[in-house]
């Protein structure tokens, strides 16, 4: 699904990029069957040899899959990010291959969570999923006249991310030539955030909690959460209307609409990243429907990055155009955000300085006037220079930055990506960072 | 007091008494009673009352299991879709009823699954079972062959119910081990095998690749003339 839709600005095409994954599969099935023939002869063979085969045919697959966007997210948060967004590229491409459910597992699922089959608790459902979600499928029902998406999540999922990080982990650390002791905790928060979204609970929860917090927000629509026909692997809400993205830009719509949709994409992420602190962290198109209103749509709260002060404070503190900021609190922000390591030398310290200030300042362009127009492609482009210059760079070998950085950078990329295609003008002065209290 | 007395009267045990004093007893002890007379004695009847219902310990294991069974088919078949699936959702959908009704009874499954050793063979006590799962499979299969759902094959569709009852003994053998939250991975481990099986018994790429093999063969005066 999804995260791989972010990368729309990647050169290749979608298709492409899956049939990668397709071969990955193949070349997998295909240790397997390797690997148990080898053993029909051999019985000692250990599975040590058939990890390792996957690992270095995912690890093949992925880095051909390293275009711009992957660029683009590493350069905020260096090196560290490759795995990572390689991991959740993966995952999510491989979960959307899974074969749908069948109905009778599907009557099972609910008999489990209700008591009941879906027919005893809709008026009509449809046992034919309409599409497949990232870990799950989707659903038409209805109740009271109500047309309504029901979601179903496949067994096993959460599970099978586990297994497959742990399988995949310790090879590709050393393919990449990393060290796993530095990098565990970016993965570490990379597991919780794909294991989060297999909690439905946890997801209902919080889409109706944000639901309610944006809900004054100028064009911005969610649909109702229904909790009481929700379970921990069923989740009911209202059927939006609607288009994909990609289907909305080929209706050619008004640049006024383009403009309209712009903004209310960036008010609903920078009000939650300024005001809730808390942030969708998975903004890719498949998220967001415009409605036939023309109005943004926003169908999925599976994936939530959390931000701490200790790290809200120092970052935007670093974004914050203030002119009066003297060089010491940007070193103390960037120590604070283990940009700059305490054991740097002056020179060192200097250097990540310089580095991380041009970056910031590149990153916060946006911020720095009243109204700013995604369309251009200058602005794009220096963006994957610079990342380009960074990453040859042997300084940036070693992970650096707080963990945090990998869900909020993903998120403010995957913003601009998708304002970039909206080719939107908006005004970005909406919801400004503050450092106060929340 | 004395009209509840057991002695001498006519007991009014049944069937099912009898089972639950013996599910009873094996949970209770994780072995059988020590023998039918000191079991009889425990439920107040006599040796030969005992024998009315049962002719032994396995007997009782065994009609055990052959309810379960029974009672899942029977369950399936009353659910409302029943008439539209297919024989691959008909089957898939008896063994998560199946799963769903050993759950009342995981204890003895357990108990009588682990006992007997083989992980080959049908175990005992599912003697009695083996033929009902028989020929409610070859139900299905019989309507999948001839709504052309399943492939027809010499020999081979015999087999058919064969393969159905090894997936019943795998799933069985799955679920006494899954440790899953509400066991979760019996349910992938159902799904992914039915579906699986299924596939086999469908027409596939195999037939096609057989009967291109069985064309080449029988125009071979064709393949010699074009020098191959």
């Amino acid at each position: 699904m999804g995260q791989v839709k972010t990368q729309q600005s990647m050169p290749t095409t979608r298709v492409a990029r899956s049939s990668r994954f397709v071969k990955t599969g193949i070349q997998i099935g295909g240790n397997y069957i390797k690997h148990y023939s080898k053993k029909l002869f051999n019985p000692d063979i250990s599975r040590d040899e058939l990890n390792e085969n996957n690992a270095n045919d995912i690890y093949n697959s992925l880095s051909e899959l390293k275009g711009s966007a992957l660029k683009i997210a590493q350069m905020l948060s260096m090196d560290k990010n490759i795995m990572p967004k390689a991991y959740i590229n993966k995952f999510s491409q491989s979960q959307y291959n899974a074969p749908p459910l069948s109905g009778p597992l599907i009557i099972r699922t609910f008999t489990k969570s209700f008591g009941k089959p879906p027919e005893k608790i809709f008026d009509s459902f449809n046992l034919k999923s309409t599409n497949a979600a990232s870990i799950g499928q989707v659903h038409e029902a209805t109740l009271n006249g109500k047309k309504l998406a029901v979601k179903i999540q496949y067994p096993g999922v959460a599970d099978s991310i586990s297994s497959d990080l742990k399988l995949v982990k310790p090879f590709a650390f050393r393919l990449l030539g990393m060290n796993e002791k530095e990098l565990s905790v970016y993965i570490q928060e990379v597991e919780e955030r794909l294991l989060e979204e297999t909690n439905y609970e946890l997801e209902v929860r919080r889409s109706v909690e944000f639901s309610e917090a944006c809900k004054g927000l100028k064009n911005v629509v969610f649909p109702k959460y229904y909790p009481e026909y929700s379970s921990n692997k069923i989740i009911t809400m209202d059927w939006m209307e609607g288009k994909h993205l990609k289907e909305f830009l080929e209706t050619n719509p008004s640049q006024q609409l383009h403009n309209k949709i712009g903004q209310a994409l960036w008010d609903f992420y920078n009000f939650q990243q300024h005001e809730l602190r808390a942030v969708h962290a998975d903004p890719h198109p498949g998220n967001f429907l415009i409605t036939p209103d023309e109005k943004l749509a926003v169908i999925d709260f599976g994936c939530i990055k959390e931000m701490p002060d200790d790290f809200y404070v120092p970052f935007f503190g670093l974004v914050l155009p203030q002119h009066n900021r003297d060089k010491s609190a940007n070193i103390k922000a960037l120590r604070a955000l283990d940009m700059i390591h305490k054991n740097d030398t002056p020179q060192q310290v200097k250097f990540y300085y310089n580095s991380y200030m041009e970056m910031i300042s590149l990153f916060v362009l946006p911020y720095r006037s009243d109204t700013f127009d995604f369309s251009g492609a200058a602005f794009f482009d220096e963006l994957y220079e610079y990342g380009e210059k960074l990453t040859r760079m042997p300084e940036f070998k070693q992970p650096r930055g707080v963990k945090h950085f990998i869900y909020i950078n993903r998120t403010n990329f995957g913003l601009y990506t998708i304002l970039h295609d909206l080719k939107a003008t908006v005004k970005t002065n909406t919801f400004r960072p503050h450092i106060g209290s929340k | 007091m004395a009209n509840t007395s057991p002695l001498k009267k006519t007991n009014t045990l049944t069937n099912e008494d009898i089972k639950n004093a013996y599910i009873d007893h094996v949970l209770s002890n994780d072995a059988p009673p020590r023998s039918v007379y000191d079991f009889a004695k425990k439920l107040k009847i006599t040796e030969a009352e005992f024998y009315n219902h049962y002719a032994s310990f396995m007997a009782i294991e065994k009609s055990i299991w052959s309810d379960l069974t029974s009672r899942a088919i029977e369950e399936v078949k009353l659910q409302e879709a029943w008439n539209t699936y297919t024989s691959r959702e008909k089957m898939l959908s008896f063994f998560y009823a199946y799963v769903e009704l050993l759950r009342t009874q995981r204890s003895f499954v357990i108990y009588s699954l682990k006992k007997s050793k083989s992980k080959i063979s049908t175990p005992a006590v599912l003697a009695d079972a083996k033929p009902l799962f028989i020929a409610f499979s070859e139900n299905i299969i019989h309507s999948g062959l001839e709504s052309g759902e399943l492939a027809n094959r010499k020999y081979f569709s015999e087999k058919y119910k064969d393969a159905l009852w090894l997936q019943l003994a795998f799933i069985l053998n799955f679920w006494i081990e899954d440790d899953s939250n509400d066991f979760e991975k019996t349910d992938e481990a159902i799904e992914k095998g039915i579906q699986v099986t299924f596939d086999l018994f469908q027409r596939s790429v195999i037939d096609n690749l057989f009967e291109y093999g069985k064309f080449l063969v029988r125009n071979g005066k064709i393949r010699e003339k074009m020098g191959i």
